[in-house]
């Protein structure tokens, strides 16, 4: 006999759960696959409008298709938080004009921490 | 929340961020406000617009949003830590967080999710709280999500996990009025229905926002119009037991101040508090 669950632990199907909204996992027995996917995409969209906060000319480059554009990059890829996933999805994409320059801003002002990171390596 | 104006109540207040600043600042019967815990420095100086709030007399409440009370694991010392920092900084006279979990097995979800109503899920949330409550320099309320999904084998229905949670911890409600209308939109009950078996003198304060609907599912967005269903609620909810303040919550997608403060106004004329605006 199994309790609630079929007698998995409270975190292995917490952990389920969330790899099957942000990591592409399936989606764990039992949950209403409609709701989980609905779900699913309503995180994308408020990602999506986190990332646009960080990264607004590359957002406002797609318009009103930037939530679509976000999702269809977020969607199975786990957060590293909005500026690196905004960094990252920018490095995917050909920019062109004002989004490709706040791009090469962002690299210009990441370059010193990586060059001491370099630095630091060697150091030790 | 207590130690408020004249019958220990605050009123109507408005969630404070940096976008609207500006407004928050301008509001003139502003009591109390809330701030996202996790965006409060844990040392320093407050930052100068909450420092000016707290100096006008405005009660600054933290916010937590990543606690993840409802994790398997035991919280985080570092972030029950912070926000304890955080209510020490702004003089607060409560914090609250929410019955949710944010991150299991490595992976950040991004948003607040829901727990099995299991007493196993009870039993989680109600050691989180307490290792959280014994670090904590004031009370703390929780406040129960909007749900979107239910866990396949729930135990208990919502008005009995969560008595059960706040009857095993002492905390106090934050009850969010737009999750009450949202979930059951969503699961085809009857948002009174629960009203009238929560225990409301425990509620601390009330969150009214707006939302709306994508894939035939209502949505609490937090950037979109309080819609009449939520004010009608309000009412119903003060006709019960009128909780001792409420508050506008609105994340983003601001809009002009005109319109936040005809939503106050009419949080204000739904409780029957005076206008701030």
């Amino acid at each position: 006999m199994t309790g609630p669950g079929g007698g998995r632990s409270l975190a292995d199907r917490q952990a389920a759960l969330v790899a099957a909204l942000v990591a592409g996992a399936p989606i764990p027995d039992g949950f209403d696959p409609r709701l989980v996917g609905t779900a699913r995409r309503a995180l994308l969209r408020k990602r999506s409008g986190e990332v646009a906060r960080h990264w607004p000319v590359l957002a406002a480059s797609f318009g009103a298709r930037w939530p679509a554009v976000f999702a269809e990059w977020g969607d199975g890829r786990p957060t590293q938080g909005s500026f690196q996933d905004g960094l990252a999805l920018a490095r995917s994409l050909a920019l062109t004009g004002a989004a490709a320059e706040e791009l090469a801003e962002r690299e210009k002002a990441l370059r010193p921490r990586t060059r001491l990171s370099r630095l630091l390596r060697r150091a030790r | 929340m207590t130690g408020g104006g004249a019958e220990g109540s605050f009123g109507v207040g408005i969630g404070w961020r940096p976008e609207i600043a500006g407004f928050v600042a301008a509001l003139p019967g502003l009591r109390f406000t809330e701030v996202i815990a996790e965006s409060v420095p844990a040392s320093g100086p407050v930052p100068a617009p909450l420092a000016a709030l707290r100096e006008a007399g405005t009660a600054v409440v933290p916010h937590g949003v990543r606690l993840s009370l409802g994790g398997a694991e035991p919280v985080d010392p570092a972030r029950v830590a912070h926000l304890a920092a955080a209510a020490r900084q702004l003089g607060a006279p409560l914090v609250s967080e929410h019955i949710a979990f944010v991150r299991a097995g490595g992976l950040e979800a991004g948003h607040l999710l829901p727990l099995p109503r299991s007493r196993e899920a009870v039993d989680a949330v109600v050691a989180n709280v307490a290792r959280t409550q014994a670090e904590l320099p004031v009370p703390i309320a929780l406040e129960p999500i909007a749900a979107i999904f239910d866990w396949p084998d729930d135990e208990l229905d919502e008005a009995a996990f969560l008595t059960e949670i706040l009857d095993r911890t002492g905390a106090l409600l934050l009850l969010d009025i737009a999750n009450v209308y949202a979930n059951a939109r969503n699961r085809g009950t009857e948002p009174t229905d629960l009203l009238d078996r929560l225990p409301l003198d425990r509620v601390a304060y009330v969150h009214v926002a707006g939302g709306a609907e994508h894939d035939g599912i209502y949505h609490d967005t937090h950037t979109d119009a309080v819609p009449r269903e939520v004010l009608d609620l309000v009412g119903e909810l003060c006709a019960r037991h009128r909780p001792p303040a409420l508050m506008l919550e609105r994340d983003g997608d601001y809009p002009a101040a005109a319109t936040l403060r005809a939503e106050l106004d009419a949080i204000a004329a739904a409780s029957g508090y005076p206008v701030v605006t």
